[in-house]
């Protein structure tokens, strides 16, 4: 099975169906193919060769969508980029995926123009939005319109290059502990694997229309889009969760069926929205991933969705999005459980030296699945790591029940969990190390009752330099997208270590927790 | 509500633009279009708004015809606190 074929067999049951509904905009599955064939022979026509890889900066989601799918027509990779970015990290990623096309719109150009000159890989700049335009300017690279592109005469199946479910479909890059980004490279039959268990137990249907308020770029944004594209569905998107009452209304009016989102997307709803004064007939399942679900807040779900079915799902991008779910008849009896592993997928607890933990202990939770990655793209030391002869090590602690049931205890690592982003706290504290007054810094994440975590920045200031929050503040903008600053930045006089002199972060959670 | 216009801006830029230049932000520019403003800047504003203005908002009224620029933030204190 190939991505692919989602939308060409949404297209030739139904091509007149709407696909995707963005604001005053509809598209239909015939739209969408056609379009995305257009690129795709653009692709070829300027000698993409299989296995290129296409980044997509772009989050106009029909563009998206279309570059998405014309891309693996092309034979090429897909690369979707938080649109959230700055300059450097846009050059990093360019550089590690070795792109050959970078797919943006309009509003983003000021980072590509930034960015590619360091990118010697690039060979096509594609940009779509007001002000499009294919000027040479004598740039390494060719500049295209999305648009002329997009509307290229259409390549014949026997035009196309041949494609495996065995090739790299996506790499999505998840922010690093300890570094960098990394590349999770996922082939088409992961992905595919992993949609057809989704589909599955939600009971998907060609009927379903589902408001899709998480980006596409995320593995969660992805699989929401894979998983109603290949049965047939439509997806209402309206990425900008700014004002839930927005949201609420679009629902509403176009009788969404189905809603997706992280703890805080639920929180939002429930704290700063007027969602108790909606009624939403139609609605038929909610699905949270990120977190287990408070009982409170299921038991607040419950009320304000009745007769809507609730699903807690957990996972991770290695796993192409999904690794568990919990049943929404055991919401109630399971309170704060992630369930069991999705079909398709076996989950153990393991210790250190990879053998099953006893029931009712503490072990990580390792994954086997036709879903799990191939492994973190030109990083063998770290895929072999995580991807050893039991399965995928997740670095998530749990503990099983005596029905099989999962509750996560904790992660190993300290990547904190912010809104629906996951963020590496080292390339937060070594943009705050380069400040002339900061002699020591530890970020973390403290509990957020609509975040679930804030960002908060522990600084020990060298001797004798003053320093303000908001002058680091304003140090942190000019390096970090707007999502990493941190929420807190708390001065201390010094940082619990060890004795070997690694920072307590633990403990340091429970200081700032208590102050 | 010249006052409570230069009281928004000083927030905005205080909270979401820093040191950019005043110029950056036009008093009409939509904070959601020009990505100013997230979805957590929206509730930290919406706090600010309560304590500094002494109003409450109401969940309804956390709607883009209200707070989605610094003039129309204006115009919606001035209701409120009329």
């Amino acid at each position: 099975m190939l991505l692919t074929d989602y939308l060409n067999a949404g297209t030739e049951r139904h091509p007149e169906k709407l696909a995707l509904i963005h604001g005053a905009r509809s598209f239909t599955y015939g739209e969408v193919n056609n379009a995305a064939m257009g690129i795709a022979a653009g692709l070829l026509d300027f000698g993409m060769e299989p296995g290129f890889r296409g980044v997509l900066l772009n989050d106009d989601p029909f563009d998206y969508i279309v570059s998405y799918f014309g891309i693996l027509l092309a034979g090429g990779i897909v690369v979707g980029l938080n649109t959230q970015t700055t300059d450097s990290s846009l050059a990093y990623v360019l550089n590690d995926c070795q792109a050959s096309v970078l797919f943006t719109a309009h509003k983003f150009v000021r980072h590509a123009e930034a960015a590619l000159p360091g990118v010697a890989s690039l060979q096509m700049l594609v940009i779509s939005g007001a002000g499009e335009n294919a000027q040479q300017g004598g740039k390494r690279w060719h500049t295209h319109s999305f648009s002329d592109l997009s509307e290229r005469p259409q390549p014949t199946e026997s035009g196309l290059p041949f494609r495996s479910s065995c090739d790299f479909a996506q790499i999505i890059y998840t922010s690093g502990t300890t570094g960098k980004p990394k590349g999770v490279v996922l082939r088409h039959a992961n992905l595919a694997a992993n949609t057809h268990s989704i589909v599955s137990y939600l009971d998907l249907q060609p009927t379903d229309r589902v408001m899709a308020v998480l980006p596409f770029f995320y593995s969660y944004g992805n699989s929401i889009m894979l998983t109603h594209l290949a049965v047939g569905g439509s997806l209402v998107v309206n990425q900008s969760f700014l004002y839930p009452n927005v949201i609420l209304q679009q629902m509403l009016d176009y009788e969404v069926t189905g809603f997706s989102g992280v703890p805080s997307t639920y929180a939002l709803l429930l704290n700063r929205s007027a969602v108790a004064s909606f009624s939403f007939p139609k609605l038929r399942y909610l699905t949270q991933a990120g977190a287990a679900m408070a009982p409170e807040m299921a038991r607040r779900l419950k009320s304000v969705f009745p007769g809507t079915r609730i699903f807690i799902m957990y996972g991770q991008t290695e796993a192409g999005a999904r690794l568990s779910y919990l049943d929404p008849n055991e919401i109630e009896r399971k309170p704060g459980s992630i369930g069991k592993g999705i079909p398709g997928v076996t989950l153990t607890l393991r210790d250190k030296a990879g053998q099953p933990v006893p029931l009712g202990q503490v072990g990580e939770i390792v994954a086997r699945g036709e879903n799990i990655m191939a492994g973190y793209w030109n990083r063998p030391e770290e895929t072999k790591e995580v991807l050893r002869p039991e399965g995928l090590w997740t670095g998530d602690l749990a503990r099983s029940d005596d029905e099989g049931f999962l509750s996560i205890v904790s992660r190993k690592s300290d990547l904190i969990k912010s809104g629906s982003h996951r963020i590496g706290p080292k390339e937060i504290e070594d943009v705050l190390s380069e400040h002339a007054a900061v002699h020591e810094v530890a970020v973390i994440g403290i509990p957020d009752e609509i975040l679930d975590e804030r960002i908060c920045a522990c600084i020990v200031l060298r001797p004798g330099c003053e320093c303000s929050e908001k002058e680091l503040k304003v140090h942190c903008k000019k390096l970090l997208p707007q999502y990493k600053i941190p929420h807190n930045i708390i001065f201390v006089g010094d940082l619990p270590k060890t004795t070997s002199g690694k920072i307590r972060k633990n403990e340091l959670r429970v200081l700032v927790s208590t102050q | 509500m010249q006052a409570e216009i230069e009281k928004i801006r000083a927030f905005i830029f205080s909270n979401f633009l820093f040191d950019a230049d005043q110029g950056a932000l036009e008093n009409d520019a939509s904070f959601l279009e020009q990505g100013i403003i997230d979805s957590t800047g929206v509730l930290e504003l919406v706090e600010w708004l309560e304590e500094t203005f002494s109003i409450k908002v109401e969940d309804d009224e956390l709607i883009p015809e209200n707070l989605d620029s610094v003039n129309r933030l204006g115009q919606f204190i001035a209701r409120k606190t009329t």
